[in-house]
């Protein structure tokens, strides 16, 4: 590699050869271990934009926002693309209603055992599942 | 395709409907997506927009990708950019307004942290947004989200030479912008 074909590629890739093209980096380290006055300068140039590129950081995900999104996926999508379907089978429909309607009676005639707790929480198992307090960066990283 | 696909696996369980799968996939996917879409816009509520929109292909998809000849990962930076390119047409550009800078802010520094990071962060979040587009899409492609220089340039639909040309001149751009002194500078638009 000439030590031209070097600053081209640190002037459009940075100083750290992993990003550069995979066929490059052989003949870059190379030349770069021969101490090439002019390879060296450009990676100290470089080096330096890469720096104040690193330190741009953005947001990172909201855990709720995260917890929506997975919320969004095919299960939620599936039964919301079939009620349709299943609204049109009025039975099913009276059926539904008949239980539900005979589990409120059943529950207004039962003193609740032991206050809010006794309720399952549907979002304990999502909260314990997804990690989502990752940082954008550290995934880029 | 000689790596193999890291992501099929998981859009297979998510196909299948596996709840733990679609945690893996938004926690996978998630902060490159928000991160894509911020630094290309510049604005973190029009970022978790296309976060959003991108999920939704992504469910639509999963269930039916096969191994083809794009990796997953490319394909959603595909939707993703196409997400931002309609915005960015809808506005022409807009600068970053102080709004979102705020919203840019990390929250996992600590106050003293970030007022010190503040002055570094708001002036390169000025001149990533004074670049070009298509050389601020060339370096958030390629050293943000660390994609290959040939999946970079075929997601931009231009050759691996014509990048490169594009990296080196978002790079002068940048180098030209933060040696300013703060205030002066207004450099990037003009120097396609």
């Amino acid at each position: 590699m000439t030590p031209e074909r070097f600053e081209h590629l640190a002037d459009a890739y940075g100083a750290d050869l992993r990003r550069w093209p995979a066929a490059e980096q052989v003949a870059a380290r190379a030349l770069l271990a021969s101490r090439n006055a002019r390879a060296l300068a450009a990676v100290a140039q470089a080096g330096h934009l890469d720096a104040l590129l690193d330190s741009h950081r953005v947001a990172a995900a909201d855990p709720a926002f995260a917890r929506r999104i997975a919320a969004s996926a095919p299960s939620a999508s599936f039964w919301r693309s079939h009620w349709n379907w299943w609204s049109r089978l009025g039975w099913v429909g009276v059926g539904v209603a008949g239980i539900a309607a005979g589990m409120l009676v059943a529950s207004l005639s039962l003193p609740l055992g032991s206050g809010a707790e006794a309720l399952p929480s549907i979002f304990d198992q999502n909260d314990a599942d997804i990690v989502f307090t990752l940082n954008a960066e550290d995934s880029e990283q | 395709m000689k790596e193999p696909d890291p992501d099929i696996e998981l859009l297979a369980r998510i196909g299948k409907n596996e709840p733990a799968a679609v945690n893996e996939m938004v926690s996978r996917k998630l902060p490159r997506l928000l991160a894509l879409a911020s630094r290309l816009l510049g604005d973190a509520d029009e970022a978790r927009d296309v976060a959003q929109e991108s999920f939704v292909r992504i469910w639509k998809q999963a269930a039916r990708w096969r191994p083809g000849q794009a990796r997953f990962d490319t394909w959603l930076h595909r939707v993703a950019l196409n997400l931002c390119y309609d915005r960015l047409r809808r506005r022409q550009e807009r600068p970053l307004d102080d709004t979102a800078l705020h919203d840019l802010a990390d929250p996992a520094l600590a106050p003293e942290q970030q007022l010190e990071a503040h002055d570094t962060r708001a002036r390169m979040d000025a001149a990533l947004a004074a670049l070009p587009q298509r050389q601020r899409e060339a370096i958030v492609l390629q050293y943000y989200q660390e994609l290959s220089n040939i999946e970079a340039a075929a997601l931009m639909e231009i050759s691996v030479e014509a990048l490169e040309s594009l990296l080196s001149r978002a790079r002068r751009n940048l180098r030209d912008y933060l040696a300013e002194p703060p205030g002066a500078a207004g450099l990037g638009r003009g120097k396609t």
